[in-house]
């Protein structure tokens, strides 16, 4: 049985790696499973589903790899002084 | 609090993105934005005999940047910032329209209000991230925005996967109430 039941820290931590598409097939279906019967746990996902949202479509402004490298090159130069 | 040590050659890896965040937002040029986070290093690096090891090494940095947005205003403000500003504005555009009336933003444009409403909750965001443990926020920021293999961020910061998920699953916990406090119910 405990191979399917999980706790609720389990199912918080297996909520928030499938935020990030890292669960198993077998995982998904325990979080399923106890979200199926913890309230709880449904309104974290829910949360978290909802902050992962947020979070994508913010568009998020990064450095390229070109550029981060013109920076490191800048910063060595001026190591070797 | 143990002592802390400046790492230079790790910088640009653990910070850049989050010192141009944090930069874009309030300067709103890539290539300026750009530009002060390679001058924060620089200085960073000038100052380095300066440093006490009392903070951690991104608030430090933090710390510089903010001079350096300081003084890019005061440059822009001045009379010959001005004019640059003029000059590099005719140097774009082929038009003879008010340059300054063109730089307003129309607020009755929703998309222009979505825009904005975006970027304070980007910002609020930034300083939720700024209020994480730094561990926690780098780990964080390279799971979540650099979107790194957990495998790569497990390797650079020594830790197991299960302790990656449980530091990642911590961040996002304290950064939802950290949003709900700051954000959601602000109005």
């Amino acid at each position: 049985m405990s191979k399917f039941f999980i706790s609720c820290d389990e199912a918080s931590i297996l909520s928030t790696r499938d935020q990030y598409n890292d669960l198993s097939p077998k995982e998904k279906f325990r979080h399923k499973l106890h979200n199926g019967h913890c309230i709880g746990c449904r309104s974290f996902n829910k949360k978290s589903r909802l902050f992962s949202r947020t979070l994508n479509g913010l568009g998020w402004v990064k450095l390229s790899n070109p550029q981060k490298n013109s920076i490191k090159e800048k910063l060595k130069a001026a190591m070797k002084k | 609090m143990p002592e802390i040590k400046l790492i230079p050659e790790k910088w640009v890896d653990r910070y850049s993105d989050y010192l141009f965040n944090f930069t874009i937002s309030r300067v709103n040029d890539p290539i300026m934005a750009q530009d002060l986070v390679s001058e924060t290093f620089l200085a960073g690096l000038k100052s380095a005999h300066r440093f006490k090891g009392q903070s951690t090494e991104r608030t430090w940095l933090i710390s510089i940047l903010k001079r350096k947005i300081i003084d890019h205003y005061r440059k822009s403000n001045s009379k010959k910032g001005k004019a640059e500003v003029r000059m590099s504005y005719l140097e774009n555009s082929d038009q003879n329209g008010d340059w300054m009336e063109e730089q307003v933003r129309d607020l009755r444009n929703p998309n222009v209000e979505d825009e904005i409403e975006q970027k304070e909750l980007g910002e609020a965001l930034n300083k939720c991230i700024a209020a994480l443990p730094e561990r926690y926020a780098t780990i964080f920021v390279q799971k979540t925005i650099d979107k790194l293999d957990t495998e790569t961020i497990c390797k650079e910061h020594d830790i197991t996967a299960s302790n990656l998920w449980v530091i990642i699953h911590r961040a996002r916990v304290q950064l939802m109430d950290c949003l709900n406090t700051k954000w959601y119910k602000k109005d």
